[in-house]
């Protein structure tokens, strides 16, 4: 049982918990992370009282009267809210105790978040008793997210890809996963998230490619693919998979042989040798080089 | 206390050390900072924390890759739960890893020159594009009272360098010179009760382009010799005003609201506005030389969470988003030339999205959870319109209505000291209105007779109507204390549909993924880790052929039906073990696998059996697409000694192979791809290096203390 005279170690109130959980029991953290170590929320953000804010022991494991009471030698019982990964406290009560401090600012619309309505705690993600949050280090976020995506798991190593596993772009630069917004991204939509690095591609543009306006997604797979430039797929087919078998477009996928033969739609940049500023046009320039008739050459977004 | 002390208060270290790598990785390198092999890498970290427990102050300056490309530092001051205040430099390289010998005159500038007369002797050089994105940060914290809070952070980015360009109308080599300043701004309010919360305020985003447009020309006196104008995107800014809150009614019941208004601008002068030398031949632009552009952006939603039973919960949402283009319809770029049906006027693209969502779960048998939920989002896009304000001309036919209902079924069991486990099905109805049919008058057209329709026969891949079925299983299963087992797999398919009519386009999609991860503690001290993936995405898409070249329509006769069976296939393999080999001595090894194969099949089938070869049969090309595989492995080893309490010494050894057969940058032989029309014009040589081997070691001194 604890001892009512012990001192509090870290928090108000911790003595009785501390008075057993004390240097004695805890465990230092090591490179294999097998046990927290209870001692180490002094080292966060939780463990400082000069901050009305921070809470006790109690305050997210209950009063735990029966685990604090406890005599013999045996396993006490367990506190009223634990939350390892074999607990049996409820998601919903785990996640009301971090709520109770942390439902305002950007955790306003946790409960309709994706995460909350597919029985996700709080504590599947973030750890509280260690210094090092995994999931809050850009460097090693993906270790926490990969333990359910396994697709972007594998993507993110596709040889087309954001700079994710070299630390240079985190998961959660793009979503917000106590947000509720489509795919929980950072932003109401797909585009305004993309336009917060990509900014020229919000145009408007003189010339619009209508796909690139309504949702970056349509053609690109922002985790990894194997096309360049995190194409879903390569020029031609991808075009063809809205544009018409006429002329040079529904031209057939080829290699050419050397320079010269004029049928570039597959390699190097595919049908973007051409159409090169495929995200929107700004020029006016009519054509002089022949073929086309005069404004094509801008409105096909080829300058 | 000393120990009491270690366990409790926080620890700064600082790593130093050097690394090296034994030959260029162009590939693995793209962002790491760590491309050029001349000379040792410096390695430099450090996490440096001061806290005064009686304040509740920290004091925090942090570092990583500080001696690399890709350095990033940050530094902060937090008076917590009162006043902070954080500024941070993060750099982030992208270095392509093509290299291109050219004879490009000008590259990187605004002035470039293609070479078309003199090729043989004209000086070359090697290229390395790449570009740099420089960001700095200011953030700010102020709680202003109890549960009010204030909030400010801006960033400001200059994003530099070259990438890959093109003239437009020739497989010609320039480049794209990238400047540009990027800012981004927000502040918000925050305030929080119990009962309620509340955050609004203001974000702000500005973007200038520092180039306005390239000036392409040419080195001959050939016919190709007017000038071509590459454009830039204008610069832009957009403003939005939010707000958020959040009620509960009872602890079991809770409303939300997002309000949302932004308005973005173009109002930049378009780019070609300032060109006076317009050779006779190509005419200046006519029409404003501005586009005025304004988008409005608007979203209200609603969200209301409950949990009316014990064991019933419901989720319920109502959300529309608009995105109204206000820019003014105008013709640009018309002098010279006749005005048709397809006359160049700006095109607004504005869409208005209402999703409604309700998802219910109902808990039972204390193990098992039931999740049902239904999700119908509709989508309105405006058709062009003309300056004379009727329907501008397509050419890729076009829905102004789009309808998607999702139907999603899940069984969890979820609370087991053993076993966990889901099942869940997902089944959606993609449809929508009448197609917008794309009709374009195109003087080529002229003599094909019905293959003029052909355009209309391709079914849009965001528009198609499409069903989709996805099936998943996850299970989690710990059969032994140490060992613990995740499984899951998911099959996914696709139909679109609208075959009779628009015959084109994609037709099926699949998508899996099987996957097994392990973990097995073996001691106290020895942790071993496993994973494997399988994963597997097909596409099949139909789509008329014509060739453009010979042939009895005057270049667009001979039509053939051609079939793309796309798959893209994936292993993945990790293995991982950590290890305390003594008390002062840790050792880790991770082994990962990458193997991908794209495959692109196609079929080409002459519909005229009379007409000439429909493939491309000039001696200049090889039909079809050859399999892409890459490989890529990679072994990381290191160990940390303790030299004592505060020291350590990290040693690092990887070897990484990484392997390509990718044709992207190649003509069919294997051979570099050289840019130009003809042998006398660009000469723009392309080198990629499909095997790269590399070896890393690195030795790190890690001094730590409080």
């Amino acid at each position: 049982a604890s001892d009512p005279d012990a001192p509090d170690l870290i928090l108000k109130g911790d003595a009785k918990c501390t008075s057993c959980h004390d240097e004695a029991d805890d465990t230092k953290p090591t490179m294999l992370d097998l046990r927290p170590s209870i001692l180490a929320i002094g080292k966060t953000k939780h463990g400082v009282i000069a901050d009305g804010r921070t809470p006790s022991c109690t305050d997210c494991h209950g009063e735990s009267e029966s685990h604090l009471n406890h005599k013999g030698s045996g396993n006490p019982p367990k506190p009223d809210r634990w939350f390892a990964k074999n607990t049996d406290t409820p998601v919903d009560a785990r996640n009301e105790t971090c709520l109770t401090c942390h439902q305002g600012g950007k955790h306003m619309n946790w409960q309709s978040s994706i995460h909350a309505n597919r029985d996700v705690a709080c504590t599947s993600c973030h750890k509280v008793h260690t210094d090092h949050d995994k999931v809050r280090d850009k460097r090693d976020q993906t270790e926490v997210c990969f333990s359910c995506h396994k697709e972007q798991r594998v993507q993110v190593n596709r040889p087309s890809h954001h700079p994710v596993l070299e630390g240079k772009v985190a998961c959660s630069s793009c979503h917000d996963v106590h947000n509720d917004n489509p795919k929980t991204l950072i932003k109401s939509s797909t585009n305004d998230t993309c336009y917060t690095c990509h900014m020229e591609k919000r145009g408007p543009f003189v010339h619009s490619h209508q796909p690139v306006t309504e949702d970056c997604g349509i053609c690109h797979n922002p985790h990894g693919t194997t096309s360049p430039n995190l194409l879903k797929s390569r020029p031609p087919f991808l075009c063809q998979s809205c544009h018409d078998g006429l002329s040079h477009h529904g031209a057939a996928a080829s290699l050419p042989r050397g320079p010269g033969s004029g049928n570039f739609q597959t390699v190097a940049r595919g049908c973007l040798n051409c159409h090169t500023n495929i995200h929107g046009s700004n020029s006016t320039q009519n054509s002089s080089d022949g073929s086309a008739t005069g404004y094509n050459q801008s409105q096909s977004l080829r300058r | 206390d000393d120990e009491i002390d270690e366990l409790i208060k926080p620890e700064s270290t600082v790593s130093i050390g050097v690394g090296h790598w034994s030959n260029d990785r162009p590939q693995q390198g793209i962002y790491d900072g760590m491309r050029e092999n001349e000379s040792p890498h410096l390695l430099i970290d450090a996490d440096i924390v001061k806290r005064d427990d009686a304040t509740g102050t920290w004091l925090r300056f942090e570092t990583r890759n500080l001696g690399l490309d890709n350095r990033e530092f940050s530094g902060e001051w937090l008076r917590q739960g009162n006043i902070g205040i954080k500024v941070d430099y993060n750099r982030i390289t992208r270095e392509s890893p093509q290299t291109f010998n050219t004879p490009l005159q000008g590259a990187g500038t605004t002035n470039q020159t293609v070479v078309n007369s003199g090729l043989a002797t004209a000086p070359r050089r090697d290229l390395t594009l790449g570009t740099t994105r420089e960001q700095t940060g200011l953030s700010f914290y102020k709680n202003l009272l109890p549960g009010l809070e204030f909030n400010v952070n801006f960033k400001h980015e200059e994003k530099t360098g070259e990438r890959a360009w093109s003239p437009g109308h020739a497989v010609q080599f320039v480049t794209e010179p990238v400047d540009s300043t990027t800012r981004q701004l927000e502040a918000a309010l925050s305030y929080t009760t119990k009962k309620w919360q509340l955050r609004g305020g203001y974000n702000g985003s500005w973007y200038k382009n520092n180039n306005p447009l390239v000036r392409v020309g040419y080195t001959g006196a050939a016919s190709n010799t007017n000038p071509t104008y590459l454009s830039f995107p204008g610069d832009n800014e957009a403003h939005q005003l939010f707000l958020n809150g959040g009620y509960n009614f009872t602890p079991t019941t809770r409303a939300t609201l997002k309000l949302e208004y932004a308005r973005a601008l173009q109002d930049d002068y378009l780019p070609t506005s300032g060109v006076t030398d317009w050779p006779a031949a190509v005419q200046a632009a006519v029409g404003p030389d501005k586009l005025d552009g304004k988008v409005d952006t608007r979203l209200a939603q609603f969200g209301l969470t409950s949990r009316p039973f014990k064991n019933f919960s419901l989720n319920a949402s109502l959300r529309y988003h608009e995105t109204k283009d206000k820019t003014p319809i105008r013709t640009f770029s018309t002098a010279g030339q006749p005005y048709n049906a397809t006359a160049p006027d700006y095109v607004r693209n504005s869409y208005k999205t209402i999703t409604s969502k309700l998802e219910g779960t109902y808990r039972f048998a204390e193990v098992y959870s039931f999740t049902a939920g239904l999700e119908d989002k509709r989508q309105d896009r405006d058709r062009p319109l003309r300056v004379t304000g009727a329907e501008k001309d397509i050419v890729v036919p076009l829905r102004s209505e789009v309808d998607e209902l999702t139907g999603r079924l899940e069984l969890r069991r979820s609370l087991s000291d053993t076993a966990n486990g889901s099942v869940s099905w997902l089944h959606s109805k993609r449809s929508g209105n009448r197609y917008k049919r794309a009709l374009w008058d195109h003087s080529d057209d002229i003599g094909l007779g019905g293959l003029q329709d052909v355009r209309n026969l391709t079914n849009p891949l965001h528009m198609a109507k499409r069903d989709r079925d996805r099936l998943r299983v996850s299970v989690d299963w710990s059969p032994l204390e140490a060992l613990s087992l995740q499984f899951s797999a998911e099959e996914g398919r696709d139909k679109y549909h609208d075959h009779s009519t628009m015959v084109n386009g994609l037709d099926k999609g699949t998508n899996r993924l099987y996957t097994i991860d392990a973990v097995y503690t073996a001691t106290d001290a020895l942790k071993l880790n496993a994973w494997y993936s399988y994963d597997q995405n097909k596409a099949e898409q139909s789509h008329y052929r014509t060739h453009t070249t010979g042939g009895a329509g005057g270049g667009f006769g001979d039509p053939a039906f051609k079939y793309s069976d796309l798959q893209d296939t994936g292993n993945s393999l990790g293995l991982g073990l950590r290890w305390e080999a003594t008390s002062r001595l840790d050792i880790g090894a991770d082994l990962e696998f990458f193997r991908s194969v794209s495959q692109y099949d196609q079929d080409v089938v002459p519909l005229d059996a009379g007409g000439v070869p429909v493939f491309p049969t000039t001696a200049n090309l090889s039909l079809g697409a050859p399999d892409i595989e890459n490989k890529l492995l990679r072994l990381s080893l290191f160990s940390v000694y303790t030299l004592d309490k505060s020291s350590k010494v990290r040693f690092d050894f990887i070897h990484e192979r990484w392997k390509t057969d990718d044709w992207t940058w190649q003509f069919a032989d294997g051979s570099p791809f050289v840019y130009g029309a003809n042998v006398n014009t660009d000469g723009t040589t392309v080198y990629t290096k499909p095997k790269q081997v590399s070896n890393f070691v690195a030795v790190r001194y890690i001094y730590s203390f409080r």
